[in-house]
């Protein structure tokens, strides 16, 4: 295997230094609790605590006051500070609970001064509430505005795992004028997008919004115009209904695939608190690795979970793993444990100059050791997972109907999944995948499918059925439509077939994963997400025509006998035109397309003439924002796009991670539980 | 020529300190007489608020027009009338000024009102004011309170538990206090209370009680004046005793009338006739006047206002000591010689410059600062110039201070005219910002000025343009009155051109439409409001005044638009309040799809918040579905018989929509299931808990507790599929480890699932044993792996041999756990041929 440089080499991580973000965070974060006076309690929505334990720790809390700190969950609170501080989203069902708890202190007569910080705004809405429960009086509302909080090095977050639900379900607009807010403090921070390129109706309102605040702003605050900035080349915005097949797949990258089974929430996971202690003997955990037997899994399961920070920038092996295809997972951690292993051994024979210089390393091989541990066990938590029937009739399904090959042959190996008693997300997930790729799933059949998963899963799950089968979702369809289908529906039908051509999607079978590592369709074994392919179209044409390693090999051969290294490295990055020549294929997607250019403080003609003429010099970052969440393998899928050319770098913004399976879960509202102890952490 | 500088020096602590009276105004009279009233002075050179004090008695004469009624007058520092306000509500307790220069009445009520200077309002026992908020004392001794000026709720402070009304009493603005919220000080008895919002302390002094109090403008030091008339200097935290000074030794008649600071190291006691300045180290310096006075502390200084002047008294700036001390020998002096001597074509000028070479920038500096310190015109050209001179010697110097220097000079002198009156220092200045002095110049009407200093000074003409705006707007009010409708339609046109004409000309596109609009709308002209709405491109402040003009559709259409969800809910929730319901759906309804998301977001509140109100939404729009989910929805959170009825209501809705058929049919069989559950629960004398369950768990439910019956009767009421109920049959046998039954049930017909989904299920639940037995049945292709998962390795072995299959024999050897099978898989291979 010659050619694949994992992604995660040093080149891909120097993007805009986006840690400043994390700053801007916390200090609004000691500014808010310091308006507070004295020792506190905090009491914390638990879907912050997430966002909060990545800009955060308890300690520097601690430092500013905080006593104790306790969920926001109903039933009653005892604080022995006299200031409360509540922090949470602004959702109506967490008012409630304040009201109640405000309500049952002033029965006890407790006597106690409240300040409510809303994240990341104050909002009229809540004010209505807590008058409506009649405690608007007794507490001091305020905000804490967190914005995106970066997870990794070329990531950045809003951690709303909500978005997808709320902008596509509720039709709540909150999200996409929250994302304008955000990205409009990264304009502030390094300079305006030259250029908003983007596909989707929401996408369209998000730019519409942001370009209008630049040049509404400008005026409150006092700072003038923003200059355009030379950091950024462009600004895409992918709404996520402009690809639903994407994340309705099952994820197999190495990240992907612990989302799928073990669930990553805010970049922690839950793993038996053994995969994380000290390893007590660092031959054993290392010959572990190879065999991936059944047996161990059970066993780890019932440990007692602790939670774990997945972070590239701590941990090496995670960042050599995180994008890689599950199937080469195994291969490298055996690779990782032979060269470990061989550090330890070297201390055997050696000097004692050596000696002293393994020493040294000591600390960085157990922290790698650790790391190994803990991966080597995850990865012996997934593996049954992938072996078990039900993963891999799915997988088939998935490929099957991607190749549009027996639509119908597919719909009853879905129903069987039922009555084997698939998980409900899965089901639907593949129901709806067929109905997009097929163009609707036939009247009779949908009906009778749809009875087979209410009968099996409970009828409550109809409002779910019903939103995915109306706009503006609109993906559990019948064919042909009802005659009497409005519009927006009729309209909408995806062109997946004439996609699956234009834009490459489904590479062949015959070529061998480790051809595929560089093309992005790698991180579905063979299959390109439509997303990427999309942010390919902007900013790497190439790419979406041919594999680009592929010319490259046939280049080298001419060459001569260059031999095995056939990876020339990247190509250099063309300019930004927009979707310049695939402006058909991106047409036919249903959703608003644009392309818009922005005018900084200083734009003149003159300046924008030099910036092309000093583009081969410069490596500028273009920033990929997902409207309503993306996947992990997204993001992998996009690192390797952005290591095959030179002079650009990805920073990919969202909403928040999401994987098909949160997706359906939050559209039928059954939350993945959070923590179960009173007392909050973070 | 105006005198020396140091002609108005006084010297103290032995002559190394120096501190002038600087006489900014003479007034002659302008004000009323200071004895009788109540004064409070905004500081950083900002006007004088005085009323009458009622606790004095006073002589009726010609020159006391103000006491007719409770009426505030306030004067510029150099005695200019700036506006006479009449009060008509209850007693004024107490007025004070904000930092932005608004006057705050606050009356016995505890109401208090905010004036600007053109006397329009915005917006107990005894208060006390800063310049962000302000803190009330209530009949009953407790302290309130009030943060900023925007109408925020007053917030009641740790409880000093008082029995009398302390004798004095202060605050320490939250902006000086370590830990950033208001301190309180009260001088109760002999000590004193520092009381925050947490706590009220008691500091445990013995030589109170004290009639004086006044925390220092940087809020690190107190002075406070004991009843023998003693005072008294310590840190803000009763830690340090900093300075003492017996105020009966200046013998002065009568009691002391004020305590306030010069800077933030000198005290100034004030007498009806004498004004004392007390330094650090107990030195004094006695200033005389004609009659009452009244100081003012600045931050750099004190502001004395008698009778006949206003005077400014400070300590001499660094920079004026070091030039212009007698007989200094500083760099700056020296430079300052040099350019006289220059002056005077005397040789000595080069000779002075060479001698202080290597300190000549920082000389330059020196000069260019003390030039800022002085007031008056002549003196700061004159170092100006010296400055000049000095910089003329050196290569490389950064001209930026010397020019901004004189750009502040012309400024400062421009405002500190008597017409205009604003003494403000150049620390002062740069203490306040200079948007700030053009707002105080807005504020005084004086908008040509301020125009002129803001595009002096680069800054955006934005506020300037809108205060100019609303004041045109208010005086030309008067002249269209009256004079029919057409005339008021004109002015309106006229005042909206040159509002629009002016803001484009002046402002570019960012000024802000919307004040200027709510102004025109204040005062009546609701036409001329909405005009210059039109021009206003913020949403979020278009909004707001559209409600208030009542312009509803257009209101939540713009919030819309905006995109900003939090401003559409302010328009839904407060339509909601104000319109009748009918007419507010209509409104909804009507707006169609460019109302769409208002709809979507008032059904998210609604649903959690108001349901009662979204049943009528659906139910008088008509929509079937929504009303039936929400029913369902709400099925989900009842129990019992109240959720059956809920479903059925949802039944009922689904059924009304023709399109819904199947939907319809699923929620029937749901009450049938929840009815049947009902019936299951009876059965099994409510040990067993259905209620609620799937299809498929219920009858996995009544297998697992052994009401086989029910099951069958379950499956075919709901016409299950065999597939799906026998997958049910199989987990439930292999759940009780009923592996006779289980072996009945699978020869009780050709199993519709295969027999391999029997095999994998039993060895994912650990009993390999008995999976075994089904291999047999299973797909004969599939048999050796199967046989592998159960661990059966002799017997997959066999399977080869059955099948001729030598190279997967092999490779079974090879996968094998341990070397006994391999053996024995050994045996098969050699015994086939």
């Amino acid at each position: 295997m010659t050619t694949s440089t994992p992604p995660n080499s040093d080149q891909r991580r120097e993007t805009v230094d986006v840690s400043i973000l994390r700053e801007i965070a916390r200090n609004s974060l000691v500014h808010a609790l310091n308006s507070v006076n004295g020792a506190k309690t905090l009491v914390l929505d638990p879907s912050l605590a997430g966002p909060l334990s990545l800009v955060t720790e308890v300690s520097l809390l601690q430092q500013h006051g905080i006593d104790k700190m306790f969920w926001l969950e109903s039933g009653p609170l005892s604080a022995v500070t006299t200031s409360i501080v509540y922090l949470c989203r602004p959702r109506i069902k967490w008012m409630k609970i304040i009201a109640d708890q405000i309500r049952r202190h002033s029965a006890e007569s407790q006597k106690h001064t409240y300040t409510l910080f809303l994240v990341p705004r104050t909002s009229a809405l809540i004010t209505r509430v807590l008058e409506e429960e009649g405690v608007l009086g007794d507490i001091t509302i305020s905000s804490y505005n967190l914005q995106f909080i970066p997870i990794a090095d070329d990531v950045v977050s809003l951690e709303n795992s909500e978005a997808f639900k709320e902008i596509w379900v509720d039709g709540d607009e909150t999200s996409v004028y929250d994302s304008s807010q955000a990205l409009h403090t990264l304009q502030k921070l390094f300079g305006l997008f030259p250029r908003i390129i983007g596909k989707g109706d929401h996408a369209g309102r998000l730019a519409d919004l942001l370009t209008r605040q630049t040049t509404q702003r400008a005026s409150v605050d006092q700072d003038g115009l923003l200059d355009i900035s030379d950091t950024f080349d462009s600004l895409i915005v992918i709404d996520r209904r402009v690809d639903m097949i994407t994340p309705l797949l099952t994820q197999l990258t190495y990240e992907g695939l612990i989302d799928e089974i073990v669930h990553i929430k805010n970049s922690h996971i839950e793993v038996p608190a053994s995969l994380l202690n000290a390893p007590s003997n660092p031959n054993q955990a290392a010959s572990g690795s190879g065999s991936t037997s059944a047996a161990p899994a059970p066993v780890l399961v019932q440990d007692k979970k602790r939670k774990h920070h997945l972070s590239a920038s701590t941990d090496p092996i995670f960042s050599e793993l995180q994008d890689l295809n599950f199937a080469s997972v195994g291969k490298r951690l055996n690779k990782a444990a032979r060269r470990l292993d061989e550090d330890y051994r070297a201390r055997h024979q050696a000097s004692v100059s050596q000696l002293r210089d393994f020493v040294g390393k000591l600390g960085g091989l157990q922290a790698e050791h650790r790391a190994l541990q803990l991966h080597t066990g995850l990865s012996e938590i997934i593996m049954p997972v992938t072996r078990s029937e039900v993963f891999n009739k799915s997988l088939e399904i998935q490929q099957n109907l991607l190749a549009s090959y027996d639509v119908p042959g597919q719909i009853t190996a879905v129903e069987d999944l039922i009555a084997q008693g698939a998980e409900m997300q899965v089901v639907i997930r593949l129901l709806c995948l067929a109905s997009i790729t097929a163009g609707g799933i036939k009247g009779k059949t949908l009906e009778n499918i749809k009875k087979e998963v209410l009968q099996a899963y409970g009828y409550s799950y109809l409002p779910l059925l019903l939103a995915l089968g109306s706009p503006p979702l609109a993906i559990l369809l019948p064919n042909p439509l009802p005659s009497s289908a409005p519009a927006a529906v009729s309209g909408a039908k995806y062109p997946y077939a004439s996609l699956r051509k234009s834009l490459r999607l489904l590479i062949d079978g015959n070529e061998s994963l480790e051809e595929l590592e560089n093309d992005i369709s790698y991180v579905y074994s063979g299959y390109a997400p439509i997303s990427i392919r999309l942010v390919q179209c902007v900013t790497q044409k190439g790419g979406v025509l041919s594999n680009p390693a592929k010319s490259k090999e046939g280049a080298t051969e001419e060459d001569g006998k260059k031999g095995k290294s056939t990876f020339l490295g990247p190509t250099q990055a063309h300019p930004i035109v927009g979707f310049k020549g695939f402006e058909d294929v991106v047409e036919s997607i249903t959703g608003r397309t644009f392309d818009i250019t922005q005018r900084g403080a200083a734009a003149t003609n003159g300046v924008s003439t030099t910036l092309h003429s000093a583009w081969k010099e410069r490596t500028t970052t273009t920033v990929v924002f997902f409207l309503g969440g993306c996947t992990y393998t997204e993001i992998a899928a996009l690192r390797w796009a952005g290591c095959q050319t030179q002079g650009r770098k990805f920073l990919i913004a969202t909403t928040g991670m999401v994987s098909g399976g949160s997706m359906i879960e939050s559209i039928a509202g059954v939350g993945r539980a959070a923590g179960t102890s009173k007392e909050a952490s973070l | 020529m105006a005198e020396h500088p140091t002609a108005s020096w006084q010297a103290m602590q032995d002559g190394s300190v120096f501190y002038r009276q600087q006489r900014l105004y003479t007034l002659d009279g302008k004000l009323p007489s200071l004895g009788d009233c109540v004064v409070a002075g905004c500081r950083n050179g900002g006007p004088l608020a005085l009323m009458r004090d009622t606790k004095k008695m006073i002589a009726i004469g010609p020159a006391t027009p103000m006491f007719a009624k409770s009426q505030i007058q306030v004067y510029s520092p150099s005695g200019e009338g700036l506006l006479l306000l009449s009060w008509e509500q209850a007693k004024i307790i107490c007025f004070g000024w904000t930092g932005d220069e608004r006057l705050v009445i606050l009356n016995e009520e505890g109401v208090y009102r905010l004036y600007d200077l053109q006397g329009d309002y915005v917006g107990i026992t005894d208060a006390r004011i800063h310049d962000n908020g302000l803190v009330a004392m209530t009949g009953s001794l407790q302290l309130l309170e009030v943060k900023g000026w925007q109408g925020g709720r007053p917030l009641a402070l740790a409880n000093p538990n008082l029995s009398e009304p302390p004798t004095v009493w202060t605050l320490i603005p939250p902006d000086l206090t370590i830990s950033r919220h208001v301190e309180v000080l009260l001088s109760v008895e002999a000590s004193v209370l520092s009381v925050d919002n947490l706590e009220a302390v008691d500091q445990r002094l013995s030589r109170g009680p004290f009639t004086h109090m006044a925390p220092s403008p940087n809020g690190k030091s107190l002075a406070l004046l004991t009843m023998s008339g003693m005072l008294w200097v310590v840190s803000t935290d009763f830690q340090r005793n900093l300075a003492e000074f017996d105020t009966v030794s200046a013998g002065a008649e009568g009691p002391v009338k004020q305590v306030e600071w010069c800077g933030n190291d000198a005290i100034l006691v004030t007498w009806d006739a004498l004004v004392l300045l007390v330094g650090p180290f107990g030195d004094t310096l006695q200033y005389y006047y004609s009659g009452p006075t009244f100081a003012v502390t600045e931050v750099d200084g004190v502001r004395v206002i008698a009778a006949d002047a206003c005077d400014f008294i400070q300590k001499v700036p660094a920079s004026s000591v070091s030039v212009f001390r007698p007989g200094s020998t500083s760099p700056s002096a020296i430079l300052f010689d040099a350019w006289e001597n220059f002056n005077n074509r005397s040789p000595k000028a080069d000779e002075n410059i060479r001698s202080i070479k290597l300190d000549l920038a920082a000389a330059v500096d020196e000069v260019i600062d003390a030039a800022g310190q002085e007031w008056e015109s002549a003196w700061q050209r004159k170092l100006l110039s010296a400055a000049n001179f000095g910089k003329s010697f050196l290569d490389l110097y950064n001209p930026t201070d010397f020019v901004n220097m004189g750009k502040t000079l012309k400024v400062l002198h421009a405002v500190r005219q008597f017409e205009v009156g604003i003494p403000l220092t150049l620390f002062q200045y740069n203490y306040l910002s200079p948007s700030h002095l053009i707002s105080r110049l807005t504020s005084r009407n004086l908008h040509l000025l301020a125009l002129h200093v803001s595009s002096f000074l680069s800054l955006l003409p934005d506020n300037v343009l809108k205060h100019w705006a609303s004041a045109k707007i208010t005086k030309s009010k008067h002249v269209v009155s009256g004079t029919g409708k057409d005339t008021e339609m004109l002015g309106d046109e006229e005042v909206s051109k040159a509002i629009v004409e002016k803001f484009e000309k002046l402002g570019g596109a960012t000024v802000s439409y919307a004040e200027v609009a709510k102004k025109a709308w204040e005062v009546g002209r609701t036409r001329l409001a909405t005009m210059l709405l039109d021009h206003e491109l913020r949403a979020s402040d278009q909004v707001p005044l559209l409600l208030m003009m009542k312009e509803d559709r257009l209101a939540l259409q713009k919030a819309v638009d905006s995109g900003d969800t939090d401003l559409v809910y302010h328009v839904l929730l407060q339509l909601y309040n104000r319109l009748p319901l009918g007419a507010f759906f209509r409104l909804i309804e009507d707006g169609g799809s460019s109302l769409a998301p208002a709809s979507r977001l008032l059904q998210v509140y609604a649903k959690e918040q108001n349901p009662e109100m979204l049943r009528d939404f659906y139910y008088s729009d008509d929509r079937r579905v929504e009303s039936a989910v929400l029913s369902l929805e709400e099925a989900g959170r009842m129990k019992a018989t109240a959720k059956l009825t809920s479903i059925k209501a949802a039944q009922k809705f689904f059924s009304e929509d023709k399109e819904r058929s199947f939907e319809a049919k699923m929620m029937d069989e749901y009450s049938r299931l929840l009815a049947f559950q009902q019936t299951l629960e009876k059965e099994s004398t409510d040990k067993i808990e259905f209620f609620g369950l799937s299809v498929d768990e219920t009858i996995k439910k009544c297998l697992l507790s052994g009401m086989t019956k029910r099951a069958d009767k379950l499956k075919s009421d709901f016409k299950v599929p065999d597939k799906r109920y026998w997958y049910i049959k199989l987990h439930a046998f292999t759940a009780t480890r009923d592996f006779e039954g289980l072996e009945a049930f699978s020869r009780s017909k050709r199993s519709p699932i295969g027999y391999e989904a029997f095999v994998r299920h039993l060895v994912e639940k650990g009993h390999p044993k008995v999976a075994v037995s089904y291999v047999q049945r299973c797909d004969s292709n599939k048999r050796i792996d199967l046989y592998v998962e159960c661990g059966e390795w002799v017997m997959a072995g066999k399977e080869c041999k059955e099948r001729g299959d030598r190279a997967r024999l092999e490779k079974l050897r090879s996968s094998c756990p341990n070397s006994l099978i391999a053996r024995e898989l050994d045996q098969i291979s050699s015994t086939m041929n």
